[in-house]
């Protein structure tokens, strides 16, 4: 999947899947559910706690 | 380089204020203690009105020819990051020039800074640098991240 894609799927922009990707940036617990609802897999699986 | 249309939409901003206000302001300041006019203040706020339509206008059409989202929950918050310092900077500025101001009240100094001419333009300065503030806070953070 492409990063367009998901940011239109969950609403935002391509370069903050960009910056979510990098570790740049953290996302809302809105968009991080959007982003594991996108993929149907868990939170903990998208993503960790450091 | 990845840039969103937010960020350069931000360089624009700062290069269109910069080269604006630095214009005028360098214009202002080098006959500082003279001139008691305002020169060319009108056509600034003109042309600052026009570049502010124009950017709208380029943001909606972009909005509709993209279909895709120009901002989002990052962008406000790097937004947010950004007005803050601008404030703080503001805020050091109004209260320095409010010590001039007390200063020359109660000592009689009578500095250029606070002649009405001197007061407006620092106080223009000051806006300008605290806007561009802004525009820099938002261009570090999109780079460095939040």
């Amino acid at each position: 999947m492409s990063q367009q894609t998901l940011a239109d799927k969950v609403g935002v922009t391509r370069q903050t899947i960009f910056a979510i990707e990098k570790d740049k940036y953290s996302p809302s617990l809105e968009v991080a559910f959007k982003i594991s609802n996108v993929f149907k897999t868990s939170l903990e699986d998208v993503f960790t706690y450091d | 380089m990845n840039m969103s249309f937010k960020e350069k939409s931000l360089i624009a901003s700062l290069g269109t204020t910069f080269l604006i206000f630095g214009w005028y302001l360098y214009g202002a300041f080098s006959n500082l203690p003279l001139n008691p006019e305002l020169p060319g203040f009108v056509e600034i706020i003109i042309l600052l009105v026009l570049v502010a339509v124009l950017e709208s206008i380029i943001q909606s059409f972009l909005s509709i020819m993209n279909k895709t989202q120009l901002e989002d929950e990052r962008d406000k918050l790097i937004e947010k990051i950004s007005y803050r310092n601008s404030y703080w900077f503001l805020s050091v500025c109004i209260w320095f020039l409010m010590v001039q101001i007390l200063l020359d009240t109660r000592f009689d100094n009578h500095l250029i800074l606070t002649t009405p001419y001197g007061m407006f333009h620092f106080l223009l300065l000051f806006f300008v640098l605290s806007n561009l503030i802004g525009f820099v806070t938002q261009l570090y953070y999109y780079r460095k991240g939040v």
